[in-house]
């Protein structure tokens, strides 16, 4: 949930690559080779050749092999979005690597395929083998999609996995125990406190006094729109849309039920609400002084702070005392090559100091009950009272026609 | 010794005549490996999408396409002439107050906008690039190309930081006692936008065509009795004309085809196809993604298609030997017209600096202003840091930088013969010839989103034959896929020229005992060579500039290219990201101005 490029990796178009580079040697003039053929039939034991890291070709060595020897080191490939490994700022991708291969006797090759799980969706469909382990930063929005495209399983139950004792119970949003979650953000209002003072609920979005003042971001193609969008939901009811399809209607919290999310967003384009592409769009015309509100995560001052801004011009409101949470979970692979060490990375994953890390490495909160934090974190990561969150078979037959519904008549011209 | 000589003649016609087959064979290989190139790296890859539209379930339809056309949503007021419903009354909606355009109505809408906004800025500069000598001025037609190659994201925070509320033009009007002015988020933000890119495009163009007529032409003219204006509708404007066509056809056909510019500048309410092509192939809706896609493609190749016949129709046949003489731009004698054009050309300066160099200023500025608003150069620290201590799979400068400038040079000596070939394959005669000069435009009209995953599928997952796995991918891919991506500006810009050869020339030239393709060489080529220049100058930005393809097809960190550097050093501070941005913006800059230097004194496509 780092801020940082988790809503451009999202948002952007674009796909990725990986593994033939085994075939092409070290990088620069040998990296020109292009042309690769395996055979297809033993597939399975093939692993790990596509190493992510310029080119060293040890990787090919791995695969599952027992015996004493130091060569035999097993490699990880572990598949993620590209700002938890890369983002300007910071990101939990190095210290996780070096952390875990000081644990255990293994070596972590990370994987960051542009179109992230929907990569690897295609790479199934396509017959190609996964050539990962396991996918670190799934959605329950996004285990709703693969299950609904993929007719066999892409993720294979998590098992055993020692410490998901400790994931706290409201985040759990696999009902088939695939996803463990490792950590968790909250879409709230970050706004700017020198300029305006953000409403308390939703309603007083719609007051005159904010009109034009609220940029949030397409629900279709950002993290953050679509969390927003899905609170409204959750907030006003979905107005039978979901009825419509295979999903269940969703009853507004506001107990009116005349009164729909597509009511509200109605009013809320009367009042002149921006709504952009992506987090980047909203978040930079946000800081140029465009509109004093925007939809963001809870923890903007922790980088507001990082970089000596104001933080009076990067406060946090809960609208009414919710935010909607956005936990990122972690599954093996169904084909993975090694199960059993992708299990073992999923435990150090849960495990209270490196849950500490990753929250303040991945700017978000920890997922267990027992993570180590530093005393200040929670003064400026802030939490709400009560999070909202649809659950996985909320979403299942829900999702796409709440998103197309809001589209339709908002976009409608 | 006379039979000595006799074997040495033999020897050396044996050898002209091994030579010749070569060189008759020459152009025939040439079209086979383009065309295997465009069917490996572009047809078969976006065909595999494109199908979805068509194949549901393993089952053939066009269910999805009769959805589509009859959904108000897209097609507006027309989806009821599809849906079957009485033309009239259609027409009457379509012409009432209050219609509905639908979004690909909207998206055709926009891009209508943003192409005459594109040729009205763009006409000027090419008068000015063309008309006048002053310091620089080959310079400053090098830099042209530069807005051409930068990312939408940093376009938006220049556009933000100039057109916003607390922008300059803002800060301007205000110190002039006007304003402020609301441009954001409205469609006039993105039809700046979209001239910012484009209006380059149609400024280069026009001034090489410009630049190509003949001064006997208008001394002629001139001689017979017509005035300025005469002689400049009559001979000039016609040489012109095609070229600002194709300028407005190219611009229309990539407006229509926006992105993330459309929602970073404008927002959802002005959601163009492409919006939803991205939510869809997202939402893994391929089927309803691929008939969006096919739709958007018809109609930029039905555009593509009236220029291209337009284009036939109106070759230009005499080529200027000797260009018109440029005007020095401060007038030696101020006479009344003299004035009044250095007038106009003035006012369109103040214009063409808020739209042109007021961003990239902006985006400059922001590259070296810290958190606090304080002048920094800690992003540019950053990039060095990112460098020395960049761990191996995250993305580093210097190798951006080197591949991006490697893969440009590679695929635009992949792209020149490939586009010299469709040039000359297009430029013969016979029928449904403009048939395959569209189909040879297509990589401009596709989806590029949907390119991007056809890459996937095709290339990087691979086609199983005979239980092996075929994949491409790595930097030969990138560079295919860059010169596919580049190679139709180098059709179009060398097409024109070789059409309007004297076909004589050619003629004796082959009755000399010359082969078609030593022809092409040593005769067509040198007298077209600035239009080769101008297509490689195109298939080096379009290199410089491509996204999608590279994050696609490279094999690691170390393969990636500067636009992909700049995507991944996005954060929540624009920095890191503008400070790239800088360096792509310099590294181009120069490359283009090397480029057009190496590529010879010329004057005129």
């Amino acid at each position: 949930m780092t801020h940082d490029a988790t809503e451009t990796d999202r948002s952007a178009d674009r796909h990725t690559r990986r593994r033939f580079l085994a075939l092409g040697g070290a990088a620069g003039v040998a990296g020109l080779a292009g042309c690769s053929a395996e055979r297809t039939a033993d597939d399975g034991e093939t692993d790990g050749d596509g190493s992510d890291d310029g080119g060293s070709d040890d990787g090919g060595s791995g695969g599952g092999a027992d015996d004493d020897g130091e060569s035999e080191t097993p490699t990880l490939t572990v598949a993620t979005y590209g700002a938890f490994i890369d983002a300007p700022s910071v990101s939990p991708g190095e210290w996780l690597k070096e952390e875990f291969e000081s644990r255990v006797d293994a070596e972590l090759e990370w994987a960051t395929p542009d179109n992230e799980v929907n990569y690897y969706v295609e790479r199934a469909a396509s017959g190609a083998s996964i050539d990962a382990d396991l996918y670190v930063g799934l959605t329950a929005e996004d285990l709703v999609r693969v299950d609904e495209e993929v007719d066999d399983d892409l993720f294979a139950s998590a098992g055993e996995v020692e410490g998901s004792d400790a994931v706290r119970e409201g985040l759990r949003f696999d009902p088939f125990e695939r996803a463990v979650p490792f950590d968790t953000g909250y879409v709230s209002l970050v706004y700017d406190g020198t300029e305006t003072e953000a409403p308390e609920t939703f309603e007083g979005l719609l007051a005159e006094e904010h009109r034009g003042d609220l940029i949030a971001q397409n629900p279709g193609g950002s993290s953050t729109g679509r969390a927003f969008m899905l609170h409204t939901v959750a907030r006003f009811g979905d107005g039978g849309v979901a009825g419509d399809g295979e999903g269940e209607a969703v009853e507004g919290d506001d107990g009116d039920p005349d009164y729909d999310y597509l009511d509200y967003w109605a009013e809320l384009q009367d009042n002149d609400v921006r709504v952009l592409g992506s987090w980047d769009d909203a978040y930079t015309s946000w800081s140029e002084g465009e509109a004093p509100i925007v939809v963001s995560y809870s923890t903007d001052q922790v980088f507001a702070d990082m970089e000596g801004a104001n933080l009076e011009e990067h406060r946090i409101q809960f609208l009414n005392d919710q935010a909607y949470a956005t936990p990122e979970g972690m599954a093996v692979f169904a084909d993975a090559d090694e199960p059993d060490l992708a299990r073992e990375f999923m435990s150090f994953m849960l495990e209270p100091d490196v849950q500490g890390e990753i929250a303040q490495r991945n700017v978000a909160f920890p997922a267990t009950d027992t993570a180590e934090l530093p005393e200040d974190y929670a003064e400026l990561a802030q939490e709400p009272a009560e999070p909202v969150t649809f659950t996985y078979d909320q979403l299942q037959g829900s999702l796409d026609g709440w998103i197309s519904e809001w589209e339709r008549q908002f976009a409608g011209n | 010794m006379s039979d000595g000589s006799g074997g040495l003649e033999s020897g050396r016609k044996r050898a002209t005549r091994l030579r010749d087959r070569v060189e008759r064979h020459a152009l025939a290989g040439l079209t086979v490996a383009t065309v295997a190139v465009l069917a490996v790296v572009f047809y078969y890859p976006v065909g595999t999408v494109l199908v979805e539209s068509v194949v549901v379930d393993g089952a053939v339809t066009l269910g999805v396409f009769a959805d589509l056309l009859r959904d108000p949503f897209y097609f507006g007021e027309l989806a009821r002439l599809f849906a079957g419903e009485d033309p009239v009354a259609v027409v009457r909606a379509l012409v009432a107050p209050d219609r509905r355009l639908g979004i690909v109505g909207f998206t055709a809408y926009q891009a209508a906008l943003s192409t005459l906004a594109s040729v009205a800025l763009g006409l000027p500069a090419a008068y000015l690039l063309a008309r006048f000598e002053f310091p620089g001025r080959r310079t400053l037609r090098s830099l042209t190309i530069v807005p051409f190659v930068l990312p939408s994201i940093m376009v938006a925070v220049g556009f933000v930081a100039t057109f916003g509320r607390n922008g300059t033009l803002n800060a301007l009007l205000a110190a002039v006692g006007l304003g402020p002015v609301e441009l954001m988020f409205s469609l006039e933000a993105i039809v700046i936008a979209h001239a910012f890119y484009n209006a380059p495009l149609v400024a280069r163009v026009t001034t090489a065509a410009w630049e190509s007529v003949d001064a006997g032409a208008v001394e002629t003219a001139r001689s017979l009795g017509a005035g300025p204006l005469r002689s400049f509708l009559d001979v000039v404007a016609p040489q012109v004309y095609p070229a600002v066509l194709m300028g407005a056809a190219l611009t229309f056909v990539f407006t229509f085809g926006t992105f993330p510019i459309v929602l970073a500048l404008g927002g959802f309410e002005l959601a163009t196809v492409e919006v939803f092509v991205f939510r869809l192939a997202r939402d893994l809706n391929y089927a309803e993604a691929a008939a969006l896609a096919v739709v958007e493609l018809v109609i930029s190749l039905a555009v593509l298609g009236a220029y291209l016949r337009y284009e036939a129709r109106h070759t230009v046949t005499s080529r200027g030997v000797r260009p018109l003489p440029r005007r020095p731009l401060v007038p030696s004698a101020p006479t009344a017209g003299a004035l009044l054009s250095r007038l106009g050309l003035g006012v369109y300066g103040v214009v063409a600096a808020l739209v042109f160099l007021a961003p990239i200023a902006s985006m400059v500025l922001a590259s070296v202003t810290g958190g606090d608003g304080a002048l920094t150069l800690d992003h540019y620290r950053f990039l060095v840091e990112r460098q020395r201590t960049g761990a191996a799979f995250q993305v580093r400068p210097w190798p951006a930088v080197r591949n991006s400038l490697v893969f440009a040079a590679a695929s635009a000596l992949v792209a020149l013969p490939m586009g010299v070939v469709v040039a000359v394959v297009t430029t013969r005669r016979y029928r449904g010839r403009k048939l395959v000069d569209a189909v040879a435009m297509a990589p401009f009209a596709v989806s590029g989103i949907l390119v991007g995953l056809g890459l996937l599928r095709g290339l990087v997952f691979g086609v199983e034959v005979a239980g092996w796995r075929i994949a491409v991918a790595g930097s030969a891919a990138i560079v295919a896929a860059h010169a596919v991506a580049g190679y139709p500006f180098v059709v179009r810009t060398v097409a024109p020229g070789l059409d309007s050869l004297d076909r004589s020339l050619i003629e004796s030239a082959r009755a000399l005992g010359a082969s078609r393709a030593r022809v092409l060489r040593d005769v067509e080529l040198p007298l077209v060579w600035p239009g080769v220049v101008a297509g490689a100058a195109f298939a080096v930005a379009i290199s410089m500039g491509e996204f999608t393809a590279t994050v696609v097809l490279a094999t690691g960190a170390d393969a990636y290219t500067m636009p992909v550097a700049i995507e991944r050093f996005i954060g929540r501070r624009l920095g890191p990201a503008t400070a790239m941005g800088c360096v792509l913006l310099v590294v181009t800059g120069l490359s283009f101005v090397v480029i057009e230097r190496l590529g010879g004194e010329y004057d005129g496509i």
